[in-house]
């Protein structure tokens, strides 16, 4: 029998992926060394392995991941903010006539699996960028009747994002709203606290401290725009 | 409050920045299960607040990485557990941007590696992907999928026997041997 008959998937699999032990690993090289059979196997393990990973090197990111990192810098990222800038004034114009209310009949909806057909008549942003606690208490009080009203069978999705003055709802030191802030995020209303609102005021040397229920990371206007594009309501307060 | 000083400020931020320095991987492991950027977003922010709501739950900050492909694996289950599992491999359509380049020999490579991915039954791509993309070992793609890694092992040799007909398109390896031949496993 050829000593390579011995050799199994599982054992070509833990060489390739290093789960064996040296002295394992060492009988292998040699084995291989004596079998051409054996090598070709080992290679194509390595190949397969290498290939799955190639494959998945860059793969198509929203832009909404590429926020909050290190972005580009002069004028092409200018332009690219100003592009989107431009989009969100225009749909937002648009968006504004129809505050809180469902833009079309659920019998829209092609199919369940179709998170974004669902999200163009059920789903919320509210963008806060006003510091006044009374504002703030209305996005708060606007999330809550938003979810409230949701037809039922379709729960509804309601996103917070914070920026400018309106971050401060979000920084633990400051807000004065963290218990409703606390219950909301229990009904998965999801609060995103804008990473160039934060990078600003620790420019200015002031230490950022969020609730724990608010996400970073991501900047407002790259939100906005994404959540928009998926078709949902956007309410700026 | 008691949960503050359980988990301190510090922390909790320290805890912030490992969520939001994982996401494009979390977000990259999704893409590879779903072929979806959509879904595969949805599934990142879901992963990323049920940490940060339930980081309290982690014990050792070590295995936080583990954790949050947890949380992730757990996140799709539930959402194919949520839609039925309406999709099989045939209706998975892998949403790219249609460029001139798909033509060069690159993106035709990539694309039809992902096909190959797509088309294997999820369960073993999980595996498959966790181990070649993520690089985790065996005990911890075990811990992730809470399956004994036995499991891992068969699951793995079952896609990659599935990818490699698919790709390399040699004849497939004459049968599935045990594991008992493994003498050791890290």
């Amino acid at each position: 029998m050829n000593k390579d008959d011995n050799i199994s998937e599982e054992q070509l699999n833990a060489f390739v992926d290093g789960e064996l032990e040296s002295e394992e690993r060492s009988c292998l090289f040699n084995e291989a060394e004596r079998s051409e059979e054996l090598d070709q196997r080992l290679c194509q393990q390595r190949k397969l392995k290498e290939l799955v990973k190639h494959a998945y090197k860059d793969v198509p990111a929203p832009k909404r991941l590429l926020a909050g990192g290190r972005t580009g810098t002069g004028m092409v990222g200018l332009g690219v903010a100003a592009s989107l800038l431009l989009v969100l004034g225009l749909t937002a114009g648009m968006f504004m006539r129809g505050l809180f209310e469902p833009a079309a009949s659920p019998g829209s909806n092609t199919a369940l699996g179709n998170a974004q057909s669902v999200a163009a008549t059920e789903n919320y942003i509210l963008h806060v960028v006003s510091g006044e606690p009374q504002q703030m208490r209305l996005a708060l009080q606007k999330a809550e009747e938003l979810l409230s009203t949701a037809s039922s069978g379709h729960p509804r999705q309601v996103e917070v994002v914070a920026n400018e003055r309106g971050l401060d709802l979000l920084r633990s030191d400051v807000t004065l709203f963290s218990d409703e802030i606390s219950a909301l995020a229990k009904e998965e209303v999801i609060f995103y606290a804008c990473s160039k609102a934060i990078q600003r005021l620790e420019e200015k040397g002031v230490e950022v401290q969020l609730v724990p229920e608010a996400i970073p990371g991501y900047t407002a206007l790259d939100r906005v725009v994404i959540r928009m594009k998926d078709g949902w309501q956007y309410v700026k307060i | 409050m008691a949960a503050k000083k359980l988990f301190g400020i510090s922390q909790r931020r320290a805890f912030k920045r490992l969520v939001s320095n994982n996401r494009e991987r979390l977000y990259r492991m999704a893409y590879s299960w779903t072929g979806n950027p959509h879904l595969a977003d949805d599934l990142v922010q879901q992963t990323m607040l049920k940490a940060l709501r339930n980081q309290k739950q982690l014990r050792d900050f070590a295995a936080a990485e583990g954790w949050l492909f947890r949380i992730l694996a757990n996140c799709l289950t539930d959402y194919r557990r949520a839609k039925r599992e309406l999709q099989s491999a045939d209706d998975i359509e892998i949403i790219e941007k249609v460029t001139p380049e798909h033509q060069f020999n690159d993106e035709q490579l990539v694309r039809r590696v992902r096909r190959a991915v797509q088309k294997l039954p999820i369960n073993h791509r999980q595996v498959v992907t966790l181990v070649d993309l993520e690089e985790f070992s065996y005990a911890s793609v075990a811990q992730i999928l809470d399956i004994p890694v036995g499991t891992v092992m068969s699951r793995l040799c079952r896609g990659r026997r599935a990818l490699r007909q698919h790709l390399l398109e040699i004849r497939p390896q004459k049968s599935s041997r045990t594991a008992a031949n493994i003498k050791r496993i890290k």
